[in-house]
């Protein structure tokens, strides 16, 4: 019997987002560490977490302030080839109730820098929850490394305690890696894609689209492969911000580096995606011709349509995409969608209304509700979308859809429905 | 600097420890964090998250919950898993966070009980200590709350402490169960592998106890003293890999690091060689050898061996980063507390 908790998408939506059941609420009940969403919910696990995140600025290394039990995880990354760029300071509790550890940070930095056969362009300081409650003044610990080891230090906040707050850890480690950079003359032909840490997918309209309106080079921290590259991100005259986690980090280049900055969002509805480049163009001054990509995304849904039908999906939160965006997408592309297992917050309660509207009888779930140990399927589903929808049903098509390519704008609808045939004709899952 | 790692990663902490023991026992195992220590626990330290369920969760505290010490609200969501979830106890598993704010852990158990109606195991682990530590709290507890008296012991029974994958690498008690098997006994439990809080409250069942690591030690005392059933110390799982590995090694200086009873275990299999030991966790003086030794830190292990003037060692991979500048041979010698690999 499924005893996962769920409500419809229209209970949902009438009940007003002030009245969300206390299920679907995290901070109301026990957290499930789900094997489903697992390599996504604990920091340093895989994905950008925290620590990974921070390590995306050109040679740099991390050194981690904590307790063993905060860095346990990170040999996870090792596979990753980042076992030389991990230093760990080890707390015991004499450390964290006298504070003599800050001290050592300042000496471990330096043996850090002696021990490296090359200088690194920075020392990233993360600390955890510990620094969390005690309330340590990183910017003053970090500028007193910096003096000890003649590198500059960075802090990096991971901690779980703010994950709700304003500027969530994943937000404060962006704002972290772009502080590095410097006022430097800006070019007018220069701009900057701020949002995720890995690079858009190669065949993006969006670099097309800059071109044609006059961009020659387009700076992002996932293409920086050393340190001076970085350095050239503050030439950009603008930047576009992909994700909004990130806009604390343009917030702040722009306060210090002069560097303006607009937002645009990962849509998988065509016709917004065409409403939110015309508003880029107008921004900017450019007149943006993007039927083609339109165009290319819309015969790839219908063509996927005409061959497998009106496709029942469950779609997950484990991925590239906003749960209740795609959802919304799907419907009105005339699919049917039957399950989410996603967060619902502030900014996609919206999209959860208009999916109330087009498909009232969807279902959603908080994959980390306790009663998801006890998640079965009862209902019709023939593909799946992200990896948690997959850990779900393991035996139908699915799209993980989580790679570290991001993609965006028409390119990213196109590709997901070329992964969703290449799933759904041979009946397997497809794990980019 | 001795707190400095510089070419390791952190080994197993103490909550960890914890939870691996009271994985299978059929509680509600709360971790008493805001996420980030459940996600290393549940998606590298325990093995069996992906193939065994356990009601094991995340107490997700939220800066405001520790700073105002809302102990009630921690209850409050555990109550409410306990009518979702069927369970036999509760427990709730410290990490750094309660650690800071001084949770009274005492006060919590009572709370949760009263509330709850359930037995409550609160566990002081703080993360900054390692495995075994937790694991010894999480033995002991559970002997002392949960095994009951007036059961007689049962002729050929043998009660295995200390077998968690932490330890042994292990996420089923079949090798361990045939080697128990194998010493003469006709039935064997594993406490907490493939069992659960029954065979615990069962546990004066057992005519005698093999305990696998030190973090079994002070549970088999307590029985000892509580039942009066005998225990020795043994490793029956070494790897089939690791024993090959110590044939034809005759006459060589061999260091060995790994827990300290799966140490010993290999030793003695290592015939003409002299044998020293070492292990990062606890190393109880009454099992060990004179020139046995415990690791401190990279620098103290670098000394160690330079000292040492060893020909091979055996140690789990991920610690031979810490010695590049060891000449000799190395010998992979798995333990799932540094790297996380299964035997």
């Amino acid at each position: 019997m499924n005893k996962g908790f769920y409500v419809t998408a229209a209970e949902l939506a009438a009940s007003g987002f002030e009245n969300i059941p206390d299920e679907l609420v995290s901070s109301k009940h026990m957290i499930y560490s789900s094997p489903a969403t697992l390599d996504f919910n604990s920091p340093g696990a895989k994905g950008f977490g925290v620590k990974r995140a921070g390590l995306v600025v050109p040679e740099s290394v991390m050194l981690l302030v904590a307790p063993g039990c905060c860095g346990r995880n990170t040999a996870l990354l090792n596979e990753l080839g980042y076992n030389d760029k991990f230093f760990y300071l080890m707390l015991d509790d004499t450390d964290i109730v006298t504070g003599r550890y800050l001290k050592k940070i300042p000496k471990a930095c330096a043996e850090i820098v002696e021990e490296l056969d090359y200088t690194p362009s920075a020392i990233m300081i993360c600390v955890t929850c510990v620094d969390a409650l005690l309330g340590t003044d990183m910017e003053r610990v970090c500028r007193s490394c910096a003096e000890t080891s003649g590198v500059p230090c960075v802090p990096a906040y991971m901690y779980a305690l703010t994950r709700e707050k304003r500027l969530p850890p994943m937000g404060l480690a962006r704002k972290s890696i772009y502080s590095l950079l410097e006022p430097q003359k800006r070019r007018s032909n220069e701009c900057a894609l701020m949002g995720f840490f890995s690079a858009l997918e190669d065949g993006c309209e969006i670099y097309e689209l800059l071109r044609r309106a006059g961009i020659k080079k387009i700076h992002e921290i996932g293409r920086c492969k050393t340190f001076e590259e970085y350095r050239q991100i503050s030439r950009a005259n603008f930047a576009l911000v992909l994700n909004s986690e990130a806009r604390a980090a343009a917030q702040d280049m722009e306060k210090r580096l002069g560097i303006p900055f607009i937002e645009l969002t990962r849509l998988y509805r065509l016709g917004k995606i065409h409403n939110q480049y015309k508003l880029l163009g107008q921004a900017i001054g450019a007149e943006f011709d993007d039927s083609e990509f339109y165009d290319e995304a819309f015969d790839t849904v219908t063509a996927f349509k005409a061959k497998h039908g009106e496709v029942s999906f469950a779609v997950g939160e484990c991925m590239n995409a906003d749960s209740f965006e795609l959802a919304l997408a799907l419907c009105e592309y005339g699919f049917r969608v039957a399950e989410i297992y996603g967060t619902i917050g502030e900014r996609n309660f919206l999209f959860l209304r208009k999916l109330a509207e087009v498909s009232p009888e969807t279902r959603v779930y908080s994959n980390l509700s306790p009663t998801m140990m006890g998640y079965e399927r009862d209902c019709e589903i023939n593909a799946c979308i992200g990896t948690d929808a997959a850990y779900y049903h393991k035996d139908l098509p699915s799209v993980s859809w989580s790679g570290e390519e991001q993609p965006f704008g028409y390119r990213a609808v196109t590709l997901l429905f070329e992964q969703l045939d290449t799933a759904l004709t041979e009946g397997k899952a497809v794990k980019i | 600097m001795s707190t400095l790692l510089k070419h390791i990663s952190p080994l197993a902490p103490d909550d960890s420890g914890a939870c691996s023991v009271l994985y299978e026992m059929g509680g509600i195992v709360v971790i008493c964090d805001a996420g980030g220590c459940a996600g290393n626990v549940c998606g590298f330290d325990e093995p069996r998250w992906h193939c065994k369920r356990s009601a094991l969760f995340s107490a997700g505290l939220r800066d405001m919950d520790a700073i105002l010490g809302r102990d009630d609200r921690l209850v409050e969501k555990l109550v409410k898993v306990t009518g979702q979830v069927e369970a036999d106890f509760t427990a709730i598993i410290g990490t750094p966070v309660p650690a800071v704010i001084a949770t009274d852990y005492h006060a919590l158990e009572r709370m949760s009980e009263r509330r709850s109606g359930l037995p409550c195991i609160a566990l002081p682990t703080d993360g900054t200590r390692l495995y075994d530590y937790g694991e010894e709290l999480a033995y002991t507890e559970l002997f002392r709350r949960f095994a009951e008296e007036g059961i007689e012991p049962k002729k050929g029974k043998l009660g295995i402490i200390g077998a968690t994958p932490l330890n042994t690498g292990l996420m089923f008690a079949e090798k361990l169960i045939a080697a128990g098997k194998a010493m003469g006994f006709d039935e064997v439990v594993c406490f907490g592998l493939d069992s659960g809080l029954d065979e615990v409250k069962r546990a004066a069942e057992c005519e005698r106890l093999l305990v696998i690591s030190p973090s079994g030690v002070k549970a088999a005392e307590y029985l000892n003293k509580r039942f009066g059933t005998p225990f020795e110390a043994g490793y029956p799982c070494l790897p089939e890999a690791v024993c090959e590995s110590a044939d034809g090694l005759s006459g060589k200086k061999v260091l060995v690091i790994n827990q300290q009873f799966a140490a010993n275990t290999l030793r003695e299999k290592l015939k003409g060689c002299e044998v020293d030991c070492a292990t990062w966790f606890a190393l109880d003086k009454r099992y060990a050898h004179e020139n046995d030794f415990r690791i401190k830190d990279e620098g103290t292990l670098r000394e160690r061996i330079e000292q040492g003037g060893y020909d091979v060692i055996f140690a789990d991979r991920d610690l031979w980063r810490a010695m590049k500048y060891f000449g000799g041979e190395l010998i992979d010698f798995p333990h799932y507390a540094v790297s996380a690999t299964l035997a």
